[in-house]
C-alpha cells in the first residue's frame, strides 16, 4: 500500500503549523502556514505497539463513513526507496545518510501526495510521520535541533497519536512474529551488542525515551497500548469523530 | 583543528582532518571539469595525493538522482534532500577518509551550488543553511566565474540545453534558451550574494582554460605552502645570523646579536651572555 490513491473531499478548517516560517518566498513556507481544508492523523509508537493495525482499522471505518482517505506509509516514495533500500541491503547508511534518505522520501511524499491532498480537502493518514525520524535519528546520535529543522517542511498533522507501550511488551510481540530482526530496525549499525536482540532493546530503548520527550514537546495525543485492540480504536474514533464533526463536505458519499 | 559551519556530524572528529580540501565553484559550463582535469595531474607530479569527487558521484544516491531527474517530477524539497544524501555520503565516506590521510581533495562543486539551486527554486535560504551546517569548511573555494554572454557560446557548442540547468522546472518560459538566461541569470546573482558570505576567491573563467589554470596553479600554491609566519621567519632569520656572528667573532657577538633580534628571542640572548661572560 505504498503509494497513494486520490480521492477528495471538501472542507474549510485551519491547519496548524509545526514551526513558524521565516523567510517570504520560501517553498517550505507554503505547507508550514498550510489553511488547508483537509485533516492529517499520524500514528507514531515504537515496532510492536500496534499503531499500524489500529491506522487500518481507524483507515476502514472512515471509508465505510464516506469520508474521501488516503493513507501514506513512511519509507513509500516510488522516486526514494530503491535508493533506501540499496542502503540498507549494502549497509551503506550512516546515521546522517539514514536520516536524510528518510526525509528525501518523506519530502517527495510530502510534495507529491500529503500537501496537495490535504489542499483538496482528504483525510490524509500515515503511518509513522516526523517524530519517527526525530526518535530513530536522535537515537543514532545526530543533533536534536538539526533533525528538528531537517523537517520543518513538514505539515503539523491534525492530531498525532503515539502508542504508548512498555519495551518487553513491544519486544515480546516483535520476537513472536518474526523470525529476526532487520540490522538498522535493530540498530545494529550502531555497534551496541552484536545480539541482534540485545541491540534492539538498547535501541529501542533510546527511541522510547526520545518519544517520552515528543509528547509534551508536539502535544502527541497518548493511547494505552496495553489495551485491548477494541478499547484502543474506540478512543482513537473518537477523538478523529470530534475532528470531523460537523464536516459532511467531506463525505464522498452520503 | 577544521572546521564546520555549526554542526558536527555523529562520529566525525575534526582534530585529524589534515589534508586541504579545494573546492572549485561555479555555474553549469564554467569549466570546472576541464580544470580538475588539469589539476589532478599537475598536483600529483608536485607528489600530493589527489582525490577528485563531485555531485551525484554517491554510490548511495547518484544513481536515484538520476533516475530521478528522467522523470521531471521531482519536487524541489525532495532534491534538495536527495543531493543532500549525496553529499554527506560523499563526505563522511570519500572526503572526511581522505583528508585524514592528508589527501588534497579537489572537489567540482560543494554545498554552494547546492545552495545556490535551492535558493534560486524558492527554498528558505535558512532552511538549507541549517541542512549543510554539518559540512566541512573547505581551505579555499575557487569560483570560476563566467558571465551570462560568455556561458551560453559555451552551452550551445559543448552538449546544449539541458532541462534541469534551464530551470525548465521553474520558468514558465518559451524554450530551453529563455529558460536557461533567466535560470543562469539568477543562479550568478545567487552566487555573488554566496561569494562575500562564504569567502570565496573569484578566479574570471571567460579567458582561455590555460589562463585560467595558471591562475588556480598559483592560487593553490598559496594554500598549499601557505607563507610562513612572521615568527617563523624571524627565527629563521637571526638563527642564521647568529651562526654566521659565532663562526666570524664568537659567542660574546653572537649574544648581541640575539639581543637585537626579536622581543621573544631575550631569553635566548641572555643564555648566550651568561655563556659568553663564563668563557672570559
Amino acid at each position: 500500500m505504498g503509494e497513494m490513491d486520490i480521492s477528495s473531499g471538501l472542507r474549510v478548517g485551519p491547519f496548524e503549523v509545526l514551526y513558524p516560517f521565516r523567510t517570504e518566498q520560501s517553498s517550505t513556507r507554503a505547507s508550514r502556514e498550510g489553511n488547508y481544508p483537509g485533516r492529517l492523523f499520524i500514528v507514531e509508537g515504537i515496532d510492536g505497539s500496534g499503531k499500524s493495525t489500529q491506522l487500518s482499522l481507524l483507515h476502514k471505518w472512515l471509508e465505510a463513513k464516506g469520508y474521501g482517505v488516503v493513507f501514506s506509509e513512511w519509507n513509500s516514495s516510488p522516486l526514494v526507496k530503491d535508493t533506501t533500500k540499496l542502503g540498507k541491503k549494502k549497509k551503506m547508511l550512516t546515521p546522517a545518510t539514514f536520516s536524510l534518505i528518510h526525509c528525501t522520501d518523506f519530502a517527495d511524499r510530502t510534495e507529491k501526495s500529503i500537501l496537495p491532498l490535504l489542499k483538496a480537502g482528504a483525510v490524509v493518514l500515515c503511518d509513522r510521520y516526523v517524530y519517527t525520524a526525530f526518535a530513530r535519528d536522535v537515537a543514532r546520535g545526530m543533533d536534536r535541533k538539526w533533525v528538528r529543522d531537517l523537517y520543518d517542511f513538514a505539515v503539523k498533522p491534525t492530531v498525532a497519536f503515539y502508542f504508548r507501550v512498555p519495551l518487553e511488551t513491544a519486544i515480546g510481540r516483535i520476537t513472536a512474529a518474526r523470525d529476526c530482526l532487520k540490522y538498522y530496525e535493530a540498530g545494529l549499525d550502531l555497534g551496541l551488542s552484536d545480539d541482534p536482540i540485545e541491540s534492539f532493546r538498547i535501541f529501542q530503548g533510546r527511541i522510547l525515551e526520545e518519544y517520552e520527550h515528543m509528547i509534551p514537546e508536539f502535544g502527541l495525543t497518548v493511547i494505552d497500548a496495553e489495551l485491548s485492540v477494541e478499547a484502543q480504536q474506540a478512543q482513537v474514533r473518537q477523538i478523529v469523530k470530534r475532528q470531523l464533526e460537523g464536516v459532511q463536505e467531506l463525505r464522498i458519499r452520503p | 583543528m577544521r572546521k564546520t559551519y555549526g554542526k558536527v556530524l555523529p562520529g566525525m572528529k575534526l582534530t585529524d582532518l589534515a589534508g586541504k580540501l579545494i573546492v572549485i565553484e561555479g555555474t553549469d559550463c564554467a569549466g570546472r571539469t576541464t580544470q580538475i582535469n588539469l589539476l589532478k595531474p599537475w598536483l600529483e607530479e608536485l607528489g600530493h595525493a589527489v582525490l577528485d569527487t563531485g555531485m551525484t558521484r554517491s554510490p548511495l544516491a547518484g544513481e536515484g538522482i538520476r533516475r530521478a531527474k528522467e522523470g521531471n517530477n521531482l519536487g524541489r524539497v525532495t532534491q534538495s534532500l536527495f543531493y543532500a544524501t549525496d553529499f554527506i555520503d560523499r563526505l563522511e565516506n570519500e572526503i572526511a577518509p581522505a583528508l585524514r590521510a592528508g589527501f588534497v581533495v579537489l572537489t567540482d562543486r560543494y554545498i554552494y551550488s547546492l545552495i545556490g539551486r535551492a535558493i534560486v527554486r524558492g527554498v528558505d535560504p535558512v532552511w538549507i543553511r541549517s541542512l549543510y551546517s554539518v559540512a566541512l569548511k573547505p581551505d579555499a573555494v575557487f569560483y570560476l566565474r563566467v558571465k551570462l554572454e560568455d556561458l551560453i557560446p559555451r552551452v550551445i557548442f559543448s552538449r546544449g540545453f539541458d532541462y534541469w540547468e534551464s530551470g525548465m522546472d521553474l520558468y514558465p518560459a518559451h524554450d530551453m534558451y529563455e529558460g536557461f538566461c533567466n535560470y543562469q541569470r539568477a543562479l550568478l546573482g545567487e552566487f555573488d550574494r554566496l561569494s562575500s558570505e562564504f569567502n570565496f576567491e573569484t578566479i574570471d573563467a571567460s579567458p582561455e582554460p590555460k589562463a585560467v589554470f595558471a591562475a588556480l596553479q598559483t592560487r593553490i600554491q598559496a594554500v598549499l605552502n601557505p607563507e610562513k609566519s612572521y615568527l617563523t621567519r624571524k627565527v629563521e632569520e637571526t638563527t642564521e645570523r647568529l651562526t654566521r656572528s659565532i663562526d666570524a667573532r664568537g659567542v660574546f657577538a653572537a649574544a648581541s646579536a640575539a639581543r637585537d633580534a626579536e622581543p621573544s628571542l631575550q631569553p635566548v640572548a641572555r643564555l648566550l651572555n651568561g655563556n659568553g661572560n663564563g668563557h672570559h
